[in-house]
């Protein structure tokens, strides 16, 4: 049982190094696209251009412009009438404008409300709301409050804000996720496709050994991926801090490759060729990867799709190993990331062995 | 050229992609791309889960929870709790945020005297963690200034800003992303779909029909190519449909120019994957291939979350050998602003796809080989 066992797993990986472009693909996704990622990715604005319109003659506006500096904005550029700096946005040259009307000043110096009128280019959203909320808090320091209130915030495990950490993490797991799902289920249907799969059944070998042998051998690719990137990229090039135990990622990562190859398993059950592999790994693999809560909180969405997460395993791995990196969170709190993970592996493998576990 | 061999081959194309019942996976996957990703995907975060520990339990800074609770930015709790605990729920990933009302907040407000809150954001999420420290900030600083104005003898300045976003008035999410998503949608599935149709059939020999036929190489693309691309010219329009009808995006260009890009850009996906699949020797690399090359790019330089202004250095340049990014720009126009041809920026950008399509499409016919390799 033993020997059969290891045998299709050495077989398995003797195709995958034999087949070189898959190696060279697979090891390109796990270094360079992590990298790339991890470098220049930022989700802050930078070099954010703005324009202005100034009615006032000066003074308190310039002071609040002033404030405006590298390496989040461009220094602010200068419009003589409304109309030009709409069609300067128009044009998508300035991103955000700023018009202070004639009675801002004055109503300034009377302790009255005094109104700044902001244009945005919305089309960019993202830039947009966090555009708006700098200027909100420059402004908001500007606006002298006579109460001496000091608001001290401490940013825990990441106090730079340091994107990069985040990047290449989010991308890690991506690809990860990418590559447990395809690999297996690419493996399980090239048989199925070739025929082979029924004479597999055929032999005295239980099939759910073999179903268990073909996807810890590929498993083992993605995990021997893993330590490369985590090595090389992540503590290597990023100097990543890991705050929680390092046992307990692997772990994870072991769990949670077993439940994609699941996922894996799954796809290669219903499908009936490598076309229909193709689009139904994609159709499941983009909302897993872009809706567990990496891009968006998971709170953040729609109700029906935060229920539907419950069923993403890369939503536990994700919080599981922000836990781990950044967290610091102890073995035993991670106990509901490893929860949700078996869990859903062990339905995809019970549903798995049933649909393609036997002959008839 | 000859238009019979064509004819008889892109049939035999079609028929094949029929009976393999791709159909309806064809067009699941831009569907779900833009239903789920369009409800799912938010750039404003709300309902962070925060923690107030009023430690005063006055009535102003009771006023202050208050004005936390009724953010819809915040599912705000109150507890009485130490410190060290309430850094634990955090460490647990049970709260975004804590604050920590001090316990002579009212005296001293009163007073006018230095008073210190202390707030505490988990930071593993640095993009959220700096959107939540901004909405913290404006509601306490909101509220002092209130406070202030209510009473006069704390004479303040007070600086209100009134944003107004052009394209999108009410700054709704859905406008900003899903003309984004059309472009994701369009680079993905047509990728996959043709990324396995030439390599299907040199892992299955069928390939040497083609070796040993008449037909020459571009009939035999144009033939490969013109099943996908009709069965994706539907796609742009039911995704049109989608944004305009169910997130009830606004129209504000032209159709015309909207559907010769998408359809321009559809070219160009199909024969990035038709590329894949002419450099590839089996079906796996192939998959793998494309999957790499275009579901990540394909969303991180779409600029729906990642503004491509403030990308630096290596990706900055990755995103411009990307054809999304063009695209997006031609989507976004065509449906928030609509200024269409009469901006240099589009004219440029239709004349790079345009630039994307030939190039893609010449190589391919170059690295197609009519005889076996050795």
């Amino acid at each position: 049982m033993i020997k059969a066992f290891l045998s299709i797993v050495a077989k398995e990986l003797l195709d995958f190094l034999r087949s070189w472009g898959l190696v060279v693909v697979v090891l390109y996704s796990f270094t360079v696209d992590v990298y790339i990622a991890g470098s220049g990715m930022q989700i802050e604005p930078k070099n954010v251009s703005v324009g202005y319109v100034d009615y006032t003659g000066g003074g308190i506006s310039q002071k609040i412009l002033f404030h405006l500096h590298e390496p989040e904005f461009v220094a602010p550029k200068r419009f003589l009438s409304q109309k030009q700096l709409s069609e300067a946005i128009f044009n998508k040259e300035i991103m955000v404008g700023i018009v202070f009307d004639q009675d801002f000043e004055k109503n300034y110096r009377k302790h009255k409300k005094a109104t700044i009128d902001v244009l945005l280019d919305a089309t960019a959203a993202s830039q947009s709301f966090i555009t708006l909320s700098y200027l909100q808090n420059i402004v908001l320091n500007f606006s002298k409050l006579n109460i001496p209130i000091d608001i001290d915030i401490h940013k825990l495990f990441n106090p730079n804000s340091d994107e990069r950490y985040f990047m290449a993490l989010v991308e890690l797991l991506s690809v990860v996720t990418m590559l447990s799902i395809l690999l297996p289920a690419v493996v399980f249907v090239r048989e199925k496709e070739e025929g082979t799969w029924d004479i597999m059944l055929l032999m005295p070998v239980d099939p759910k050994i073999v179903i268990l042998a073909k996807s810890l051998s590929q498993i083992i690719i993605i995990m021997a991926g893993v330590v490369i990137t985590v090595g090389l990229v992540l503590f290597g090039t990023f100097n990543i801090p890991m705050n929680g135990p390092f046992f307990a990622f692997l772990l994870l990562t072991f769990f949670y490759a077993f439940t994609s190859a699941g996922i894996g398993l799954f796809i290669a059950s219903v499908s009936e060729g490598m076309m229909q592999t193709a689009q139904l790994s994609m159709l499941i693999m983009m909302p897993l990867i872009f809706l567990s809560g990496a891009w968006t909180p998971v709170y953040a969405m729609h109700p029906i799709l935060e229920k539907l997460s419950l069923l993403s395993p890369l939503r536990y791995y994700i919080e599981g190993c922000e836990s781990i990196f950044f967290r610091g969170t102890s073995f035993i709190d991670l106990w509901q990331y490893f929860a949700g993970v078996l869990v859903l592996g062990s339905v995809l493998y019970w549903y798995g062995f049933r649909k393609i576990g036997k002959l008839f | 050229m000859n238009i019979g061999v064509i004819k008889a081959y892109t049939l035999k194309e079609f028929k094949e992609l029929m009976r393999t019942r791709m159909i309806f996976t064809v067009y699941a996957l831009p569907l779900t791309i833009l239903v789920l990703f369009g409800y799912g995907i938010r750039m404003e975060v709300t309902h962070s889960r925060i923690l107030i520990i009023d430690n005063d339990q006055s009535k102003l800074s009771g006023e202050l929870v208050e004005k936390f609770k009724h953010s819809k930015y915040f599912n705000t709790t109150e507890a009485n709790i130490s410190e060290s605990k309430a850094l634990k729920l955090i460490k647990q990933a049970k709260k975004d945020a804590i604050i920590i009302i001090p316990t002579s907040f009212e005296k001293r407000l009163i007073k006018a005297q230095k008073i210190d809150i202390a707030i505490f954001i988990d930071g593993s999420f640095p993009n959220r963690a700096h959107t939540i420290e901004n909405y913290i900030e404006s509601v306490i600083i909101n509220y002092l200034q209130n406070y202030a104005q209510r009473y006069p003898t704390f004479s303040t300045n007070i600086i209100a800003i009134n944003p107004r976003s052009l394209f999108n008035q009410a700054m709704r999410d859905e406008d900003a992303i899903v003309p984004g998503l059309i472009g994701l949608a369009l680079f993905v599935s047509p990728a996959i779909l043709t990324a396995l149709l030439i390599v299907k059939e040199k892992e299955k020999g069928t390939i040497f029909n083609f070796y040993a036929s008449s037909i020459n190489k571009e009939d035999f693309l144009i033939a490969k190519l013109i099943p996908p691309f009709l069965l994706h010219s539907v796609s742009v329009l039911i995704l049109f449909l989608i944004a305009v009808y169910l997130f009830r995006v606004p129209f504000r260009g032209s159709f015309a120019l909207y559907w010769f890009s998408s359809e321009l850009y559809v070219l160009v996906s199909l024969s990035v994957g038709l590329l894949v699949s002419i450099v590839t020797r089996s079906q796996i690399v192939a998959l793998v291939l494309t999957v790499i090359i275009t579901i990540l790019p394909g969303f991180l330089y779409s600029g729906i979350i990642l503004p491509i202004s403030s990308m630096s250095r290596e990706s900055y340049i990755e995103a411009h050998m990307f054809p999304v990014m063009y695209y997006n720009h031609i989507a976004y126009d065509t449906f928030l602003i609509g200024q269409g041809l009469s901006s240099k920026k589009i004219v440029l950008y239709l004349i790079i796809l345009m630039g994307f399509a030939c190039v893609l499409l010449n190589l391919g016919w170059f690295l197609l080989k009519k005889e076996l390799k050795k």
